[in-house]
């Protein structure tokens, strides 16, 4: 079963739309969304989310139409972070547990206490008084205290401190080792999405370019460093991206399949192969 | 729903000790208008909430989580219900204290209709709150100062002139703010559905 499953999505606000959005993912994967700002990760998690209600298409999260009555007993198995904590300012953390132990029905109030002091959360200071790392942390304790079996975090690692960081990718790569659990998180940190995900969706000005795994991508593609002559000399149909250095030298990311293979080529990153599809968006 | 009264009643906590106060100055006044206003004024707790909410963005947060447009709706009313059967209850108390302790007479049945006029106050008001919000609502502010500022004259000259219309006026206000509230919640539920989304 896929965990999200978003069918031809089309949501238009004038001057940006999405546009006919397909996106799987399968349960007891992770999958990364990446997108330049304004490329519609938000938009597209409020979608998902029935948030926001597309002018075409379908969606279904756990299997359940996000458009039918039933879907309201499904956000109880979702657990979502937006890119702010959008808690009410006045309210201690200690208060927003109780107030989500209203709202979930299978709240774990002792392992929400957990999270706080994992996290270093002070339970009787107001939200207004925390940093944006402390509010996001505050976030992420309540998305993972109510038992759920989806993780929907949007920019959910920004402003947080490596260290931090680190300690919230290893809680959400946890979060996966039960089977069915699975997370859609998007995030401009492509080194933390490469660390996590087996799924890489590429969103860029409301389409979706592609959306497959991770491993199979870096295979796709290789990195090409050489001279100016000897990137001449590469078939035009397998550059799809060229970077010319200052020094002279040039740098292009290649589809491996194209090339010689005797061709001296390097392993790319996430980051690599997202940054020279949004400059040259060229797709085969 | 309780989630969402609790949480209101933590972001209205320190404004609440506040609105106490004024109860209990303009209870222990003498006059009806005093006691009516105070009752009337509860009619403005949700509003408060909403600028609150609004701030804070939360609406997009509730957006997330198992909170039926049906409960963020009557949660405003709820609210407001709440804020006037309260300020009524507590100003009776302080009524009824001061008709002992000064010979003072209690009027309980302008209380009631000041309760009613609370109910038409936010059935008038809150569908608008939700289609425009707070932000672009000042004007719906301003008609809520003068509903609050009408009926509360209104209803104090009822109470301090005739006894015997008192009653008659109850019976007015009761009925219509039903019908009010009967169309207007489901109205702000269809404002807030279309606005959210």
């Amino acid at each position: 079963m896929n965990a999200i499953a978003l069918n031809h999505i089309c949501k238009s606000f004038g001057s940006f739309a999405i546009r006919d959005l397909t996106l799987e993912v399968p349960e007891g994967t992770i999958c990364g969304l990446v997108g330049e700002n304004g490329a519609g990760k938000s938009t597209t998690i409020r979608l998902l989310m029935n948030a926001l209600r597309p002018d075409g298409g379908s969606a279904a999260v756990l299997g359940v139409d996000t458009a039918s009555p039933e879907f309201q007993a499904v956000k109880e198995d979702v657990g979502v972070v937006l890119d702010e904590a959008y808690f009410p300012e006045v309210l201690s953390a200690a208060q927003v547990g109780r107030v989500m132990a209203k709202t979930y029905r299978r709240w774990d109030g002792d392992q929400f206490r957990q999270y706080l002091d994992r996290f270093e959360l002070p339970e009787k200071k107001p939200f207004k008084d925390y940093s944006r790392g402390m509010r996001m942390k505050l976030a992420i304790a309540v998305a993972l205290s109510h038992a759920p079996r989806l993780l929907v975090l949007d920019e959910a690692t920004a402003g947080l401190d490596p260290i931090v960081r680190d300690q919230v990718l290893d809680i959400f790569s946890d979060f996966t080792r039960q089977e069915d659990h699975s997370i859609l998180i998007s995030s401009h940190i492509l080194s933390d999405l490469e660390k996590l995900c087996d799924y890489i969706a590429f969103l860029h000005q409301g389409k979706l370019l592609f959306c497959e795994e991770k491993d199979a991508l870096l295979e796709r593609y290789a990195i090409f460093a050489g001279t100016a002559d000897q990137a001449e000399s590469l078939d035009p149909a397998a550059v799809v991206g060229r970077e010319d250095r200052s020094y002279g030298g040039v740098r292009c990311l290649v589809r491996r399949d194209d090339v010689p293979a005797t061709l001296m080529l390097e392993r790319p990153t996430v980051e690599d192969v997202i940054l020279f599809l949004a400059k040259g968006v060229k797709l085969g | 729903m309780k989630a969402l009264l609790l949480k209101d009643f933590y972001v209205l906590w320190k404004q609440m000790r506040y609105f106490l106060l004024v109860i209990l100055v303009f209870s222990a006044l003498p006059g009806g208008y005093n006691m009516v206003f105070a009752v009337t004024y509860a009619a403005l707790l949700p509003y408060s909430c909403v600028a609150y909410d609004e701030r804070s963005k939360w609406d997009q947060l509730a957006a997330m989580m198992p909170y039926s447009v049906r409960d963020l709706v009557l949660s405003r009313y709820a609210l407001g219900w709440i804020g006037g059967a309260g300020a009524c209850l507590v100003s009776l108390v302080l009524q009824t204290a001061f008709s002992l302790a000064f010979h003072r007479a209690a009027a309980p049945a302008a209380l009631l209709a000041a309760f009613f006029a609370c109910v038409s106050t936010l059935a008038i008001t809150l569908p608008l709150i939700f289609r425009f919000g707070v932000e672009r609502g000042r004007l719906i502010m301003f008609l809520i100062i003068f509903l609050v500022c009408g009926s509360t004259g209104a209803l104090s000259g009822i109470a301090e002139s005739a006894s015997n219309a008192l009653p008659a006026a109850v019976w007015l206000v009761v009925p219509v703010s039903l019908v009010l509230t009967a169309v207007s919640v489901p109205l702000s539920m269809r404002w807030y559905a279309r606005r959210s989304r």
